[in-house]
């Protein structure tokens, strides 16, 4: 049997894929993660609220989306012990701000940094990239910025900010601020308007069909057109099982999805394995990456699983035609940051200032044992952090990055939605852009 | 105009963080006229690392982002140990740039093995880190590294200047200031107002809520962070991520001594403490009151 090893390079960090073939096609493939960290390892009797200045640090790509899901198992500390702390909708506006600024930003740059160039490479190669030479890439780079920008108004900066804290948020923005904010959003919109979609955000929002997209000239049809012409259109297909445990305000409570059929979610049946993992087996163990399962299946989370358990009309016909294939998985992410800059836009118009930002907690975090757990929706899927605290000092410190849940190992009888996709390829270079379609992230996955 | 420098870009034991903080840098069409990334992991470029490192091309600078160590169990790159990588790049830069405080002092991931995980030339802040010696190298430490920091250090090198450096080879520009400079909450600094919760515009943060402002070398407060705020203008703490202990224990508790807390950098605990009871036994009125009272 023939067996490939080659590395994932340009996701964030690094991975190894060994591509096991038969026929010229991939029988199995496993997916690789070195370059552990152990955060977990490192908060274990640390006080409880060194929690959200440390687990931002598993990722400088979704730092805000780490802060958040601490705060959220913290505050669940106090309610396990006997003191629910009420959150005022002034803070849960300004953390949803964040988060959606940490995703347009994180959608924005991996479709231009990532999906573009790598489909030319596709093509082609010899191609040289994009980075730091084509004009639309200095573009997309600036609105990046302004998206972070428009976030750090609240959160202070970008990557690594602090902003949270067990009863709500440490700023206090003015009236000026949000038009400040505002500024920056529209400068956003105005790139997406121009270049991402090629049309205003409210007609493209206004969709529900594939052709609507792919019949006006923009990067995304581009991408589109190329992605058909490789045949990401068929390749990449999963389950097509999805799941997203966090909240959002298109969907009510945690969902799962198989194909169509949407029913709800229970973080009680998640399960984290360690198989596979050097942590289980230090000599048969291959990779640091855990590997989480509902329900003992593997799911799909991410902006597709999102769209899929909202029955957002434009994704189930992009569904409908190409199923959970590498292009729908794509396509899902640009029309997640349509509606993400929208409902920013909303968001930001509708806060209430009058409110206060934070309602502290009348016990003392010193004397404070329990236990909590604090799922959101992150760029690139559900991320779940469960903590055990006793006497204000973290007995323990567990955390499932969304990479977990699409790329982890499982086996021949039973592989991951990552592994699935991959199956029956014929090329390591479609391989490897089927992988990016899960928009890696490396570094989350060996926190 | 004088001719490209060459920037090679290699990561450790790293979030990423000051990868995708370089990428806030504003004025980006201005570096990459100065500039050649011959190669960075996570953007697509023309490079191919490995010929790039089996050849035995001389480049400008080698920026090194992540924490580092001579064991290949913790870190490995390219299936290759990572020391190999590192050696033979180290030996064809001409200068070596630390982005951030892993790369610097080995940072938050230095805390799971401080024997084996540190910076460059400093362990935490003793000499001796992956390498006892060395001279071309200039530490940028901060958790992230702000973008300005970084690209202005190497536009300075660019244009021949010598960039002045401080005990622990970091730009003097930057890190002669501190947190403290430039912070809103100054006054209530001065006055020894206190801020008596989180999530208000009033009130002091070093005496409760463990701000390091005053004792953390860096100039945020000065050109602030994505060009608008600072973690102080968000009401949170200095968690002091530029200095060699960062991160200390317990973040956002204010560390006291006999009830006092620590006196701010270089500041005697006579003169501090003197000039703070003072202050103290005045009550400022306005300081007591909101910022801006809508019923005034």
């Amino acid at each position: 049997m023939k067996m490939t090893k080659e590395i994932i390079e340009r996701i964030e960090g690094e991975a190894t894929l060994e591509l096991e073939w038969e026929n010229e096609q991939v029988s199995f493939a496993k997916i690789k993660f070195f370059n552990y960290r152990g955060i977990e390892e490192i908060l274990k009797k640390r006080p409880l609220l060194d929690a959200l200045a440390l687990t931002p640090r598993v990722c400088g790509i979704c730092s805000h989306s780490h802060a958040i899901a601490s705060v959220l198992a913290i505050e669940e500390c106090y309610k396990s012990a006997g003191e629910a702390l009420h959150i005022t909708q002034k803070a849960k506006d300004i953390r949803e701000i964040a988060l959606n600024a940490e995703k347009i930003h994180n959608h924005i740059k991996w479709y231009f940094f990532t999906i573009l160039p790598e489909l030319k490479r596709v093509g082609d190669t010899t191609y040289a990239g994009n980075a730091f030479k084509d004009k639309q890439w200095f573009q997309a780079q600036s609105a990046v910025m302004q998206s972070l920008k428009m976030g750090a108004h609240f959160t202070g900066q970008w990557p690594h900010g602090s902003f949270v804290m067990a009863g709500g948020v440490t700023c206090d923005p003015l009236k000026s601020d949000l038009i400040s904010a505002q500024g920056c959003l529209d400068a956003v919109i105005a790139f997406c308007e121009e270049h991402f979609y090629g049309m205003p955000l409210e007609e493209f929002l206004s969709f529900d069909s594939a052709l609507q997209v792919m019949s006006s000239p923009s990067a995304l049809s581009y991408g589109i057109d190329e992605m058909i012409k490789h045949g990401f259109d068929r390749l990449g297909r999963s389950f097509d099982r999805f799941l997203a445990l966090g909240e959002s305000y298109r969907y009510e409570g945690s969902l799962k999805a198989s194909k169509t059929t949407v029913l709800g979610a229970d973080i009680k049946y998640v399960h984290e394995s360690l198989q596979h993992t050097f942590f289980e087996d230090k000599h048969k163990g291959y990779t640091y990456s855990k590997s989480a399962m509902y329900k003992r299946n593997y799911c799909e989370v991410g902006p597709l699983a999102r769209l899929m358990v909202s029955k957002d009309a434009l994704m189930r016909d992009f569904h409908r035609r190409f199923k959970d294939a590498a292009l729908t998985r794509v396509v899902a992410r640009a029309v997640e940051c349509a509606h993400l800059l929208w409902r920013t836009k909303v968001l930001i118009d509708h806060i209430n200032l009058k409110e206060p930002s934070l309602i502290p907690p009348k016990k003392d975090i010193h004397s404070l044992s329990g236990s909590g757990i604090g799922v959101i929706e992150a760029p690139r899927g559900s991320l779940i952090h469960s903590v055990v605290v006793h006497q204000g000092l973290i007995e323990s410190y567990d955390i499932i990055t969304p990479t977990v849940w699409n790329l982890g190992n499982g086996d021949k009888q039973n592989p991951s939605t990552a592994q699935k996709a991959l199956i029956g390829l014929n090329s390591f270079t479609k391989a490897d852009f089927i992988l990016k379609s899960f928009d890696v992230c490396s570094v989350c996955t060996t926190q | 105009m004088s001719h490209k420098y060459s920037i090679i870009w290699l990561q450790g034991l790293t979030c990423n963080g000051n990868s995708h903080s370089f990428l806030n840098y504003t004025h980006m069409p201005s570096f990459a006229a100065s500039f050649d990334m011959l190669y960075h992991p996570l953007w697509c470029g023309a490079e191919d690392f490995m010929s790039l490192l089996n050849s035995d091309v001389t480049f400008d600078f080698l920026i090194l982002e992540g924490a580092l160590s001579h064991d290949e169990r913790l870190i490995q790159r390219f299936n290759l140990p990572f020391y190999e990588i590192l050696d033979t790049l180290a030996a064809r830069a001409k200068y070596i740039i630390c982005a951030g405080s892993c790369a610097s002092f080995g940072g938050v991931f230095r805390l799971r093995d401080p024997e084996k995980i540190t910076g460059a030339l400093f362990s935490g802040k003793e000499k001796g880190g992956y390498w006892l010696e060395k001279n071309n190298i200039i530490n940028i430490s901060g958790c992230p590294v702000h973008p300005r920091w970084l690209v202005e250090t190497l536009v300075a090198l660019h244009h021949g200047e010598k960039v002045l450096l401080d005990e622990f080879l970091r730009p003097k520009e930057v890190f002669s200031y501190l947190a403290h400079h430039g912070c809103l909450r100054n006054e209530y600094f001065e006055w020894k107002v206190d801020s008596k919760q989180l999530g208000e515009r009033e009130g002091c943060l070093f005496y409760e809520h463990g701000c390091l402002g005053p004792m953390s070398h860096a100039n945020c407060n000065k050109i602030l962070w994505n060009d608008i705020s600072s973690k102080t203008r968000a009401g949170s703490p200095c968690l002091g991520c530029t200095e060699f202990d960062f991160p200390r224990r317990a973040l956002y508790e204010t560390q006291k001594n006999m009830s006092l807390p620590q006196t701010p950098f270089g500041i005697s605990k006579r003169a501090y403490y003197s000039l703070a009871g003072v202050a103290k036994s005045f009550k400022i009125e306005r300081l007591e009151k909101k910022l801006i009272d809508e019923n005034d």
